[in-house]
């Protein structure tokens, strides 16, 4: 029997699209022919704001690109300019950022893994992935007092130095997080309905994943042995162990694992860096710094100026936020504020691929997809 | 021998000159010869595009590719510059799927129009958009309304004369 092209049109309100995004389907029956992907609802001109104001005025908005991972996006940003200005980085601070960037992994990673399982149609997953985000959000909350947004990091170093006991709240928290885990996949991974929504289901090779512009956990799925934090050493991970997770299955599932073992790896490296944190300044107090103010506080010692020029010259750096390569192309002109802001968002690129992923499946099995590449509407409109 | 060199040794006429950004080899390539370029780059071992970045320098445009190799974890930038009346250079969106929302976005936020672009409209704006924001000269002074019409498409009035009024 034949049946007439449908055109299905999905979101931009929908609650498995993780924000506004729009779906232009042509069905064939069941069958998904064709997806054209309709973005812009949330486009907050980001770019644009970043030539009008300072560079250090540019950071709170960099919070606001992948909300569910500000810390990385802070940290993406203020290592372009650092590298534009040739400026160092105190050994202390660079720790401080790896323990905060790898709390944000985990943070990210629970989302997507809660998030995931509640499109699939399981509502508790969701529950258990908020549990533990909760308890790391109160760490960052007594770290910096945000919870969200937390516009943590400076051009030099970090805002504040770790409160007091701190380190013993970060050790409970890997602790349980460890039992966590292994909860997690003994509830999930054999699942049965699990399984048969995600295995062989957004196929995607390793040659196409590169192509279409994949990037991180993604197209560590697809069989990549990649990662910036060890092809490209930034920080201090040159210094500490950890291994890149890989998978070689293609699929959706792997997609899905990768994640869940990069959850065990952002332990790994939580507790090497609370184990070894170094004392020192917490930000920078050459070049651009000021010398330290005699008689005041340990916190306010060091102080970087708030109106900068960093010399003329452009930059593009990467790093490996959590859900791909994050990068920033800054262009200065020698002025305080920055000639042009580029942001090269993974949930962007990773996003080009769904519409390979998904022709010839149906509908629920674009949900399962696109929950595995975890994107950020955010971060793909900015 | 870094890549930008080993691309100007094996098209000595399309690449302008070499040098670095930063700690990333660059070459500057003549416009008409980018297509070329690109190929061969990809040829070189390129497989990843990263990034494109369109930049207006109020006399110039510039675009910069930004590439990074999985075999070889190398990087390596091209740049293009473009005269400021009507900038235009060829897509590479054949070579690069993921070129295409790129270039889509460099067209829709800078203005640059990349020739044989499979389908080159506005991405992050809506269609009928007054103007490219990320250019120097954009004017931030008059708003522009957006609303839905009847079919989902955009319409788009600096009057606000498609909003809905109470009578």
């Amino acid at each position: 029997m034949e049946t007439d092209e449908l055109l299905l049109n999905m979101g931009p309100v929908h609650p498995a699209t993780h924000g506004v995004l729009r779906f232009k389907l042509r069905m064939d029956g069941e069958i998904i022919r064709d997806c054209e992907i309709v973005m812009g609802y949330l486009h907050r001109g980001t770019e644009k704001l970043g030539e009008m104001k300072t560079y250090l005025q540019f950071i709170p908005y960099t919070d606001r690109l992948d909300y569910l991972s500000a810390m990385p996006n802070n940290y993406a940003y203020v290592k372009a300019v650092e590298e534009l200005a040739d400026i160092e980085v105190p050994l202390r601070a660079e720790y401080i950022r790896v323990l905060t960037l790898e709390l944000n992994r985990i943070i990210n990673h629970l989302v997507f893994m809660g998030s995931l399982i509640l499109d699939l149609g399981a509502n508790t997953a969701i529950m258990w992935g908020f549990r533990e985000r909760e308890k790391a959000l109160q760490l960052y909350e007594m770290l910096c007092g945000a919870r969200m947004t937390f516009s943590y990091m400076r051009i030099g170093g970090v805002r504040e130095d770790l409160p007091e006991g701190f380190i013993p709240k970060l050790n409970d928290f890997i602790k349980d997080m460890e039992k966590r885990i292994v909860d997690y996949e003994q509830l999930i991974n054999g699942n049965e309905i699990f399984l048969l929504r995600m295995k062989n289901i957004g196929v995607i090779n390793a040659d196409e994943a590169i192509n279409y512009g994949m990037t991180g956990p993604s197209l560590r799925g697809s069989g990549v042995n990649y990662d910036i934090r060890k092809l490209e050493p930034y920080s201090i991970y040159p210094d500490i162990d950890f291994k890149a997770c890989v998978r070689k299955e293609c699929d959706s599932y792997a997609r899905y694992l990768v994640r869940m073992d990069e959850m065990k790896e952002s332990l790994h490296i939580l507790r090497q860096v609370a184990d070894t944190m170094p004392a020192g300044d917490i930000i920078t107090t050459q070049k651009y710094g000021i010398a330290p103010m005699t008689g005041a506080p340990s916190a306010v010692m060091t102080y970087f100026p708030r109106i900068f020029t960093p010399p003329v010259g452009e930059v593009y750096t990467r790093t490996e936020a959590p859900k791909g390569e994050l990068g920033f192309y800054v262009v200065s002109d020698g002025t305080t504020k920055p000639y042009r802001v580029k942001i090269r968002s993974p949930s962007f690129c990773n996003l080009v691929a769904l519409p390979k992923m998904i022709v010839g499946l149906k509908i629920p099995d674009l949900i399962a997809a696109f929950g595995t590449i975890d994107i950020v509407l955010g971060d793909v409109d900015r | 021998m870094n890549a930008a060199e080993e691309l100007k040794q094996a098209m000595p006429a399309a690449v302008v000159s070499t040098g670095m950004l930063i700690d990333k080899p660059l070459a500057i390539i003549k416009k008409e010869e980018i297509l070329k370029a690109a190929g061969k780059v990809k040829e070189m071992g390129f497989d990843n595009l990263s990034v494109i970045t369109g930049i207006d320098y109020r006399d110039r445009f510039e675009v910069i590719y930004n590439f990074f190799s999985y075999k070889k974890k190398e990087n390596l930038v091209l740049k293009v510059v473009l005269d400021h009346e009507a900038p235009s250079v060829d897509s590479v969106a054949s070579i690069w799927k993921v070129a295409d929302w790129l270039e889509r976005e460099t067209y829709d936020l800078v203005g640059i129009k990349f020739t044989g672009h499979p389908n080159l409209v506005r991405i992050l704006l809506p269609d009928g958009w007054n103007g490219h924001p990320l250019r120097k000269d954009y004017d931030m002074e008059t708003e522009q309304f957006v609303t839905m019409g009847e079919d989902g498409e955009d319409i788009v009035s600096t009057d606000g004369s498609n909003l809905l009024r109470r009578r």
